[in-house]
Parts: structure tokens; C-alpha cells; sequence
């Protein structure tokens, strides 16, 4: 774009850019100038900024820890697609599914007619192949017997009935065989050419701060590519983000915007609009229940029932969270819940009467200065710990904290880096944390880190869920039924009954649903998902991305 | 010459101690990259794969000096390694796609405030009391107390969002080809004012009054008085006879600035998204990327000492006195 008022600029700062072109080593070439004729939104880029990587290397390598943006959403593509807005699953690459009676295998049928974007046919070959390549480099799926291609059928067989097996293995992207057989350190090689199934595959002007992918030539829905390409700008933090989506530079903005009303909306009301459902994982407060006073239920109870998740979520979140009920999941698990267990919750609702009671009853008396003390006479006071950029935890904390004065509680936030924090978690040696949580298309990884045995790790041997180490045989039992059950109805049952279990012993305290932040400018582009529309989040790192990219079109 | 080969020596010295300490740092700090990279994603990954991922990143529980023997084979091989945060771009691929930028911004900057803020403080001393003396040393002092980012932010919104006299993130309009091309350098250009610009204020002051200072105090001497009574003229007095005797604490501190160029350009590229290595480096830190971090730490320690060896070369050539020690 050659813009007048750049002009006079240039004039003078001219001749101090030599020097970078020098420094940077770049190749003469010829520039190309984006024709900006208005209303070619036929031609445009959707515009996306990436907010947490200040530059791009050119490397597409799916197994990459810090995988380049759009890799797995518009590059390569999954079995299926589940959807957490709406709560339904999405057939993609496969069209249909089946579960074995005995829960020991699931066989997907691929869908005719998809081909790589260098032109050769989808196969079953590369959903087994994909699969050992998976586990030789990631590792993972210790279920996971063999894997057996045979026509347009896939089958995925396991060493025990594993039902939550369907979306770990459905979700997984699809590798092209022929291209990643042929490299002979394929967790090494930076795939600068990618091909894969997906609708924009083909990398174009790669720059350290911005890069193009533009329209797999050879997509399986070509009546669904309505866009150019998309665009992905880097940004070394939020502030930089949301100043390209305030001033209208992006059409896709799913970074977290503080006041996003005044900030971002208001300046075009008619064409921005955001919507956060509460699909994210659920935020918990996490007690170290290898200690006291922490191990009594009571205890997790009377501390839960202090918190006013109302004010966590309203001070802490700016009210774009919702807060947590008895069955501790979160909004992503809406079909799931146990109405019973969530119309007659208590320990999540606000209480400091009952709190009181309760913490008295167990034997945490009030002191003549309005403060408790433990059994064994020392003050009821603890740490929560939080790492120090989270600046949204940060406060939930410290609201925490306050709630918690109130019974009679001491707490002190603690907010080293994120490093110290998670240290501290792994290795047992903490009071308690801000955590995250397990999110998938089934609950059955939520309870099995919350309160299943097999995750329980003693303290000093380093763990990487189940952070407060709590374990309920009652609700292993559960989770073994549940795991062989393929049935979903019969699981839907076993699930209530895990939340009736999970609201017995309460083994952490859930706060709030993390929204999924998503905000758009539909100047350029239109057909976006929003709450009355749930077709995808507005996510740009989730497996529903690709179905947006593949509703969007160019404004007319 | 001996002068020249003993501080050599203590260079040598220093850059040894420099390494070694790059080498302890991050792997004194709490955690390993794998579960730090583990918790950033927050359920993007499964704790299965923890283990193979650590060995494919080669974060190895060897004892530390087997790591540390391997560690200087690699500096002195030039083997920097692959970056973790990053994988698997080698870290020199890392650094060297993005230093340029880094440079060319940070040395710009660099270069403008002292050329500017040196010629400031020489006018502002030959005219004490007068317009320049009076007027400036306040304001350059009061911009340069702001926070970076608060100014940087502040120029940000109203020289580029309200009054959009320049473009507001990057180093060049995104979708245009790098290339030797007026076009090209002129967009370049255009993206470095802003940057530039803010770092310039922020440091003028210090080397507006630093040289005002020291001319001051230099303008007292009898040689200046002699010089007047022979009649010379004052601007050859001002430059060549006071000036430049003035000058040397300054060159000490484009040396030392120099070599911070490289670390001291976050702030900015944060702000103006520019595609340096400042929050490379900050994200290496935080990411316990090692290889990436002693890459970048190695490339400033290196710069630091070898712009530090470069001014007392110099300094051989300004002042007789450290010839004659």
C-alpha cells in the first residue's frame, strides 16, 4: 500500500533503512503492491493477529511445541470436528463412525474424493500412519493397540475398552504419508511447504512479522473457499493486538481485550461485535489436600461456600465468566450436566453463614481476634499461589483472599513467575492455586484429574494433572464403567453419577467457566459465529476454526 | 601495544565469566522448558507426551559439568544448537532472521540521540545561561522520566492512530517484498520513525547533559583561556579545543551503549510490534528456551565487550594520557 501521508516520511528516513537491508540479508525483488480498490473484499485477506509471538520462523512442522498459527486448523484437518457451542460433533474428514461392541475399537469411514493439496488422494494409509508417527514423537495414546487402514475404513483398536478414545483419536490432524515417510527426521524438519487437506495450505510471502496462506488448489469443498486467503500478523503482546483490532486493522480479534464495550465495539457499532461463550476449561482453586487442614472435605466446603464467585467473576474476569456450579463442569460440558446435582448445589453458592458453621462444626474454632486456628492450635493460614503475569487470576486471587477474611480465614497471595508457580504444583509443594483444567468433548479426563486414583502422584514425584493430589476409589470404580461403556446414553448416566460423587467430596473447588475470548469486524468478511448462530467458537486455535474459515465470505 | 594485548586479556576474561554465568542462570531457575511449556498451554497438551518431548528437545538430566563441557565445545564450534521454544529452527536461524531489525532500529536510535544530544550539550555549554542552556535540559529531562512504554504508547496513538502520520506496527508494510528498491527503504523508513523517535527521547537527555556537563568543567581549563587570548576563533575553540576533550566519557558511553543495543530495543519492539529480537529474548526467558537465551545472551555479551574493546582503542588514539600508563 502506498499511502500519501507516508510520503514525507520516507523522503527523510530514506537513507537510514539501507543499513537494514543490509542486516537482514534480504533478496532484491521486485515489490509488490496490494492493489487497494475499495470494495475488492473478493481479493482481500482475512486479516488475524497471533498475540503471543512476536515473530514468525518458517516452520510448519505440526509436532513443533510453538506450532505456527492456522498449522492445525487451516493446513491440515481431523477425523471430526466437535463442536463445545452447540455441544455437537461435526463429521470431516470421516463421514460416519462406529464404536465396537466391546468398546475395544472405533472404525471411521473417510470421506470419498479428498485429496492433498499437491493433487494425490486422502487414504486411509495416512490416518494409520499419521497415528505411528503421533506416538513415536509426542508419545501418548498408551491405549492404543494398532491402527489398521483397509479401503475407505480406518480402525483404531485398544489394549481395554476406552470409550473417550473416539475424540483423542477423531481430533487428531492427518498427516499426508507420502510426503512425511520421505523425510528422515520428520520431528525435525520445518515443512516449509506444507500439504495438507485443509482449505488454506499454500504459504506466501513468509516475513518475520506476517505471512499469507492462500487456497489449497486441490480442496475436497472448493465451493467453501469464498476467501483469498488469510493473513496472521504478529504481535509481541495484547496491547499491540488489540490496537490492530481497535483501529479496524483485523477482521478477526481473539485475544483477550480489556473493556472491550468502549475499547473496541463503540467504534463501529454496527459492524463489531464479540461474543465469549463459556466453553473454556474450568478455572479451579486448587487445594494441596495432602495437607491439613486441606483434607477434610469439610474444610474444601467451608472455604467454597466463602468465595463470592460473582465478585471473582466480575472483579477478576470483568463479568465475561460464568461462574461454577456442584457438578464442577464447565459450560464446554452443558449436555452433560446432572441437573439434579445442579439445581440443589450448596458448597458452590456463596454462604458465609453456612461456611461458618460448618468450619466450626469440624472443629476450626474462632479465636477472641475473629481469626481460626487449626486442630493442633496453629492460625488457619495458607498461601494461594498464582503466576505473576496472569494478571486476571491475579485478581480472582485476591479476591479470594478477601472472601476468605470474612470466615476467618488468613490467606496470603503469593505471585512468583509462572515457573516458581508450577514448579511448586508438580512436585506437591504448595498450599494452594488459580489451575486450570482438563477440556475435552467428554468429561471423563475432567473427573479422572480431579479425583481419580491413577492420577494421584506422592508428593516429591512430579505430576502434570491432578495437581492437589486427590483420589476417590468410589469414582475410579465410575471411571472405569464409564471408559468401557460406548453406549452414549449409558455413559450420559454414569457421568450423573460421577457428579454426585464429585459434589459428595468436593475435590477441589471449581470458580469459574474460562470464556473462550472471540471478537470480529464483519466489514470485510461476513458469516461469523455468534450466540445465536453456535456453529464454531471464535477461537482461532480450536479444531471448530476451520469451520469458520470455511463459512466466511466477502462482503458484497 | 601492551596496553592494547592486556586488555585483551581481561576481555577474554570477562567473556569466559560472561558465558559460564549464561550457562548457570536459566538452569538455576525453578522448572525445565518441557513442563514450563506444559503449563503455558493450559490443556493444549497431554501430559503423556511430557517425556517424549523432553527427550526429543534433548532436556537431559546429565550432571552439569558433562552439559557445561558440551556447552563450550558448542560456543566455540559455533554450534549454537536448535531452539526449544521454537523448535526445530536452529537457535542462529532464529536470531539471525530478525538481529538485522534489532540493529538497524536500536543503532539508529543510538546514533541519532548521541550525535544529537552531544552537539545539544556542547551548544548548550559555550552558551551557558542562554536559550538553549535554559530551555532544554527540563523538558529532555522531564520526557526522559516518563515510563518507556507509557511514551511509546502515548506517540503510538496519537502520531499513528489519531493523526496517522506514520504506520503503527512492523517493520514494513506487511505484503511487500523486501527488496533493494526506493519504495522498499522508504516504507522501512517510514516504520522506523515512530520506534526510533521514542528511544531518541527518552535517552537525549542523559547525553545532553553529561556533555554539558563535562564542557563546562573542560571550558574552565587554561587552555581554553590561552586559546581565547590567542585570538582564535571560537567555534574552532569550542570543537576542536574543548569539545573534544570533552568527549571522552561520551565515547565511553556509545560504547557501552552499543553493545545494549541488542537487549534494549524490547520495550519498543514490543510496542511497535516490530520483528526484533527484544521479545525473542524476553520469551526465551520466560519459556526456559536455553539454547535460544545463551544464543542471544552470547550475542550481547560479545557485542557488550567488543564494542567495550573498540572505544579503548579509541581512547588510545583521544587521549595520550592512557599511552603514557
Amino acid at each position: 500500500m502506498t499511502q500519501p501521508r507516508f510520503r514525507a516520511a520516507r523522503m527523510t528516513a530514506a537513507s537510514l533503512a539501507i543499513g537494514a537491508m543490509l542486516l537482514t540479508g534480504c533478496t532484491a525483488n521486485v515489490a509488490k503492491t496490494n492493489t487497494s480498490e475499495a470494495g475488492a473484499n473478493a481479493g482481500a485477506f482475512l486479516t488475524i493477529p497471533r498475540e503471543d509471538m512476536g515473530t514468525f520462523v518458517q516452520n510448519f512442522n505440526p509436532f513443533a511445541p510453538t506450532v505456527n498459527p492456522m498449522v492445525q486448523q487451516s493446513i491440515y484437518e481431523s477425523l471430526l470436528i466437535f463442536n463445545p457451542a452447540k455441544g455437537d460433533t461435526v463429521p470431516w474428514l470421516a463421514t460416519e463412525w462406529k464404536a465396537a461392541e466391546d468398546g475395544k475399537s472405533v472404525t471411521f469411514t473417510l470421506r470419498d474424493g479428498v485429496k492433498w493439496s499437491d493433487g494425490q488422494p486422502f487414504v486411509a494409509d495416512d490416518v494409520a500412519y499419521t497415528f505411528e508417527l503421533q506416538k513415536k514423537i509426542k508419545g501418548g495414546f498408551e491405549y492404543l493397540d494398532t491402527v489398521t487402514a483397509e479401503g475407505n475404513k480406518v480402525t483404531f483398536n485398544f489394549n481395554k475398552p476406552w470409550s473417550p478414545a473416539l475424540y483423542d483419536v477423531g481430533q487428531i490432524t492427518i498427516l499426508p504419508k507420502h510426503i512425511w515417510s520421505a523425510l528422515p527426521d520428520p520431528e525435525k524438519d520445518a515443512n516449509a511447504k506444507p500439504v495438507g487437506t485443509g482449505p488454506y495450505t499454500e504459504v506466501d510471502s513468509f516475513q518475520a512479522q506476517s505471512f499469507v496462506l492462500k487456497k489449497n488448489p486441490n480442496y475436497w469443498q472448493p465451493e467453501k473457499q469464498k476467501i483469498a486467503g488469510i493473513k496472521m500478523l504478529a504481535f509481541a503482546g495484547n496491547d499491540g493486538a488489540n490496537l490492530a483490532a481497535a483501529n479496524g486493522d483485523v477482521d478477526w480479534a481473539p485475544q483477550y481485550i480489556p473493556n472491550i464495550e468502549k475499547t473496541f465495539v463503540s467504534k463501529d457499532k454496527e459492524h463489531r461485535q464479540y461474543w465469549f461463550p463459556a466453553t473454556g476449561a474450568m478455572i479451579n482453586w486448587q487445594l494441596n489436600t495432602t495437607k491439613a487442614p486441606f483434607n477434610d472435605v469439610d474444610v474444601r466446603k467451608a472455604l467454597s461456600m466463602a468465595v463470592d464467585r460473582e465478585q471473582v467473576t466480575k472483579i477478576g474476569m470483568s463479568g465475561y465468566a460464568k461462574p461454577a456450579d456442584c457438578t464442577g463442569l464447565s459450560g464446554n460440558y452443558e449436555t452433560w450436566k446432572n441437573t439434579q446435582v445442579k439445581d440443589n448445589c450448596t458448597w458452590t453458592n456463596h454462604d458465609v453463614q453456612k461456611a461458618n458453621e460448618l468450619l466450626d462444626k469440624a472443629g476450626y474454632a474462632k479465636g477472641a481476634d475473629g481469626k481460626r486456628t487449626l486442630k493442633d492450635g496453629k492460625p488457619f493460614e495458607f498461601k494461594i499461589s498464582v503466576g505473576a503475569t496472569s494478571s486476571d487470576w491475579l485478581s480472582v486471587a485476591n479476591v479470594i483472599s478477601q472472601n476468605l477474611a470474612e470466615v476467618g480465614v488468613t490467606t496470603k497471595v503469593e505471585s512468583p513467575d509462572w515457573a516458581a508457580v508450577v514448579a511448586g504444583y508438580e512436585t506437591g509443594d504448595f498450599d494452594s492455586g488459580i489451575v486450570w483444567s482438563a477440556n475435552d468433548p467428554s468429561p471423563y479426563k475432567y473427573f479422572n484429574t480431579s479425583m481419580g486414583t491413577g492420577t494421584v502422584k506422592p508428593v516429591g514425584t512430579k505430576t502434570f494433572d491432578n495437581y492437589h493430589r486427590f483420589g476417590d476409589t468410589t469414582a475410579d470404580a465410575l471411571l472405569a464403567d464409564f471408559a468401557a461403556e460406548a453406549d452414549l446414553s449409558k455413559q450420559k448416566d454414569i457421568a450423573n453419577k460421577l457428579q454426585e460423587e464429585y459434589n459428595d467430596v468436593a475435590p477441589l473447588v471449581p470458580l469459574f467457566s474460562g470464556p473462550e475470548w472471540g471478537a470480529f469486524n464483519d466489514t470485510r468478511f461476513t458469516g461469523w459465529p455468534t450466540e445465536a448462530n453456535p456453529y464454531a467458537t471464535l477461537s482461532v486455535r480450536s479444531p471448530t476454526t476451520v469451520l469458520v474459515l470455511t463459512t466466511l465470505e466477502p462482503r458484497k | 601495544m601492551r596496553f592494547i594485548l592486556r586488555r585483551l586479556g581481561f576481555y577474554l576474561i570477562a567473556f569466559w565469566a560472561s558465558i559460564t554465568l549464561n550457562f548457570l542462570l536459566p538452569r538455576f531457575m525453578p522448572g525445565d522448558p518441557v513442563s514450563r511449556m506444559f503449563a503455558r498451554s493450559q490443556d493444549r497438551m497431554q501430559p503423556e507426551q511430557i517425556e517424549a518431548l523432553r527427550k526429543l528437545l534433548g532436556v537431559d538430566d546429565r550432571p552439569l559439568w558433562a552439559q557445561y563441557i558440551d556447552y563450550m565445545h558448542n560456543i566455540f564450534t559455533g554450534q549454537m544448537g536448535v531452539s526449544i521454544s521454537r523448535f526445530p529452527t536452529p537457535v542462529t536461524e532464529v536470531i539471525s532472521s530478525q538481529i538485522g531489525w534489532t540493529l538497524l532500529l536500536g543503532g539508529t536510535a543510538l546514533v541519532i540521540a548521541a550525535v544529537v544530544g552531544n552537539l545539544l550539550g556542547i551548544l548548550a555549554a559555550w552558551r551557558r545561561g542562554g536559550a538553549i542552556d535554559s530551555a532544554l535540559p527540563p523538558v529532555l529531562v522531564f520526557i526522559g522520566s516518563f515510563p518507556y512504554f507509557w511514551l511509546a504508547m502515548g506517540a503510538l496513538y496519537l502520531f499513528g492512530v489519531v493523526l496517522g502520520w506514520f504506520p503503527i506496527r512492523h517493520a514494513f508494510t506487511d505484503g511487500l517484498e523486501p527488496a533493494f528498491t526506493w519504495e522498499f527503504i522508504g516504507d522501512v523508513g517510514a516504520h522506523l520513525v515512530l520506534p526510533a523517535l521514542t528511544i531518541v527521547l527518552v535517552s537525549i537527555g542523559g547525553w545532553m547533559l553529561g556533555m554539558r556537563n563535562t564542557m563546562i568543567a573542560t571550558n574552565s581549563e587554561d587552555y581554553i583561556t590561552m586559546a581565547e587570548a590567542k585570538g582564535l576563533r571560537p567555534g574552532r575553540i569550542m570543537l576542536r579545543y574543548a569539545a573534544r576533550n570533552a568527549m571522552l566519557p561520551s565515547v565511553t558511553s556509545f560504547g557501552m551503549g552499543l553493545g545494549f543495543v541488542v537487549g534494549g530495543a524490547l520495550l519498543t519492539e514490543v510496542v511497535f510490534a516490530y520483528p526484533g529480537v527484544g521479545y525473542q529474548l524476553l520469551n526465551a526467558v520466560q519459556g526456559l528456551d536455553y539454547p535460544l537465551m545463551q544464543g542471544l545472551f552470547l550475542t550481547i555479551t560479545a557485542a557488550v565487550l567488543l564494542a567495550n574493546f573498540l572505544v579503548d582503542i579509541l581512547y588510545v588514539r583521544l587521549d595520550p594520557r592512557v599511552r603514557s600508563n
